[in-house]
């Protein structure tokens, strides 16, 4: 097995490799690792997924337990994984942004850079999925405090929105190393 | 930077050299607004409120409580701010109900708020725990957490900025997007999650981690 391996590597030369990409156009190839990246960026969809299933699956737990309280536990499930979903949006804004108007195929200078800067803005904006899992967690213990002690509903939602705001603070980074490797990017 | 997307000049003013962006213009407009409202409901007070002075009560009141909730009794003091900051970023997010670039989907505007916010930060830290206490701070728990403390005190506004660039940007660019593919009833849509919700939040969110920031650095709340 491991002899059919180094076999492999041994016939598999990265030189060639890049010689049969260097044939392409540079404007070609930046736009082919634009599409690639914009599906890349959509992985981080699968944090706030997650997230939300979680509230979902709290809120109903919650609902089962205090049936008085519903209204007020379907509200603050849906706002809480409204805030969830930003993880979402940051990663559509990013595909979308590679799709329609990525400026580094106007860019000229090596493709190598250009195509590595349009797939890594792609792969940073993955970190914001882990915001998505985390505020989802957040809104649905929120629900599960509404549905216990429904006097306190406006300390609880606002502890639950203030957590859920700090908790988006590593998806803001990876939003901004997607956002500067795309418009400010500092190798071209 | 090159991260204006969007972001329009409109005019210059030759003799200082300004280029006036789409965001200023709009900046103007909020402030003109605001200057004449508080300025015409002063003129206006009355024992019997009209329909614009409960408005404007309300709105004082809402700040009053905002305060006391979250920095404890006797920080009255920071109402006022709060309260501009709020109006200021309610009106700059929905102003994109309007058709206008939002003041506040430019890293320009929120990073001065959020610098805004760091000197009070830091301001009022130094004024509570005096000097040395405040250097003290960022030795805390233990002597070599000094690097880490410092960049999460960097990372503050760079955080606190680009949380409310972000989303505005969002809204900017999908509701672009929204209005070039499917301009009949679907906008509205986008217009209710992204100005209206997400707009609200981001004030709300904005407003309550400057005022929480504040109150941590200022030590103990009673």
């Amino acid at each position: 097995m491991m002899e059919h391996l180094w076999a492999f590597l041994e016939t598999f030369q990265l030189e060639e490799l890049l010689l049969w990409f260097s044939q392409f156009e540079t404007p070609h190839l930046v736009m082919a690792a634009s599409a690639l990246a914009a599906g890349i960026a959509m992985f981080a969809g699968v944090g706030p997924g997650i997230g939300m299933g979680v509230a979902a699956g709290m809120a109903a737990n919650s609902a089962g337990r205090a049936p008085g309280e519903i209204r007020s536990v379907t509200l603050v499930m849906l706002l809480g994984q409204a805030v969830a979903a930003t993880a979402g949006i940051f990663s559509l804004v990013i595909g979308l942004l590679l799709i329609y108007t990525n400026p580094l195929v106007e860019e000229s200078g090596s493709w190598v850079i250009l195509v590595a800067s349009t797939l890594g803005a792609g792969l940073a904006i993955l970190g914001a999925a882990g915001q998505g899992i985390g505020q989802g967690f957040a809104a649905g213990k929120g629900v599960e405090g509404v549905a216990a002690r429904p006097k306190w509903h406006s300390a609880i939602v606002r502890a639950m929105l203030l957590g859920q705001a700090v908790a988006q603070t590593t998806g803001i980074y990876a939003l901004i190393v997607a956002l500067i490797l795309l418009f400010a990017n500092p190798f071209v | 930077m090159e991260m204006d997307f969007g972001i329009e000049k409109v005019f210059t003013i030759e003799a200082l050299g300004l280029e006036v962006t789409n965001t200023i213009v709009v900046t103007w407009i909020i402030m003109f607004l605001l200057i004449v409202f508080s300025l015409w409901v002063r003129k206006n007070l009355r024992q019997v409120p009209s329909q614009l002075q409960v408005v404007a009560e309300l709105i004082v009141v809402g700040s009053h409580w905002l305060v006391d909730n979250s920095m404890g009794e006797g920080k009255r003091g920071f109402a006022p701010y709060v309260m501009t900051l709020s109006l200021f970023l309610v009106l700059g997010n929905l102003s994109g109900l309007l058709g206008v670039r939002q003041p506040t989907a430019d890293l320009n505007t929120t990073f001065a708020l959020a610098l805004i916010t760091f000197i009070m930060v830091h301001y009022h830290g130094i004024k509570a725990k005096g000097g040395l206490g405040y250097v003290k701070g960022f030795f805390e728990p233990l002597a070599f957490m000094f690097p880490l403390n410092l960049v999460s005190e960097i990372a503050l506004p760079v955080s606190l900025s680009f949380r409310l660039f972000g989303n505005m940007l969002g809204s900017v660019i999908i509701m672009a997007l929204l209005y070039a593919s499917a301009s009949f009833i679907v906008p509205v849509i986008g217009h209710m999650y992204f100005d209206i919700f997400a707009g609200l939040i981001q004030t709300f969110i904005f407003v309550m981690l400057t005022l929480t920031f504040i109150t941590l650095q200022m030590g103990d709340v009673n």
